[in-house]
């Protein structure tokens, strides 16, 4: 499948089960899979699952701006690039963010989410 | 070496080298290397380089916000995600950037970028 598509199908499954649905994400990570949110680390998916789902916001919505992607070596890794806005309830101004996402495909031909770092963009 | 120490270290060597003396990068990159600048696609060292070297100012300056890193896998690779702000000469605004590297070790010890995406971040 072409990169691009794999890429765009993913950032889309990603962004609307975290606006809908933030528990499900976890079967997006690993025992093994990193996330830095804001500079703070965790690591396997339950820290990660426990780390979204206590954000300080019941619910938010993800619009994608840029997604940009690049296969990572010879495991079949793909990194996936992502800028967009975050727009919580009751917040007038959306947060710009940026994400990068490194995927590592499992044996169902599906992908895992290996590395993820996320960053605001401030002003 | 800690990871965050490679991370800061490659980091300031990148920017410095990029600023001082841009066609010095291509020590940084190999034949299999990728760049995506603002979305477009660019392969191998020479290309890559041709790339920077050709971008339209002469002289710029950056100053980086933040670096996050994590392991990329059981080859020995690093990612490094960087946000922070682009002077360029004559200005009166810094452009606001994300870049994200994808580093392999290399036999002699050190590191080269695999992977290289930048975006700048449009307020």
């Amino acid at each position: 499948m072409d990169p691009n598509s794999v890429a765009k199908a993913f950032v889309e499954h990603y962004y609307s089960t975290f606006d809908t649905n933030r528990a499900g994400l976890a079967n997006l990570y690993q025992d093994g899979s990193m996330l830095t949110f804001e500079g703070e680390q965790f690591l396997g998916a339950q820290n990660i699952a426990g780390k979204l789902l206590s954000l300080p916001f019941p619910q938010c919505q993800h619009f994608i701006s840029t997604v940009d992607c690049q296969p990572s070596g010879p495991a079949g890794g793909m990194l996936v690039f992502v800028s967009g806005n975050l727009k919580l309830p009751g917040e007038e101004h959306p947060l710009k963010f940026s994400q990068m996402f490194h995927l590592m495909p499992t044996p169902q031909g599906s992908f895992y989410v290996q590395n993820d770092i996320f960053r605001l963009n401030y002003a | 070496m800690d990871p965050d120490a490679v991370a800061k270290a490659f980091v300031e060597h990148y920017y410095t080298t990029f600023d001082s003396n841009r066609a010095g990068l291509a020590n940084l990159y190999q034949e299999s290397s990728m760049l995506t600048f603002e979305g477009q696609n660019t392969q191998g060292c020479q290309s890559i380089v041709a790339k920077l070297t050709s971008l339209p100012f002469q002289q710029c300056q950056h100053a980086i916000t933040t670096v996050d890193c994590q392991p990329s896998g059981p080859a020995g690779g690093m990612i490094v995600f960087v946000s922070g702000n682009l002077q360029l000469t004559g200005e009166q605004h810094a452009l606001k950037f994300s870049q994200m590297f994808h580093l392999m070790p290399t036999p002699q010890g050190s590191f080269y970028v695999l992977n290289d995406i930048f975006r700048l971040n449009y307020a």
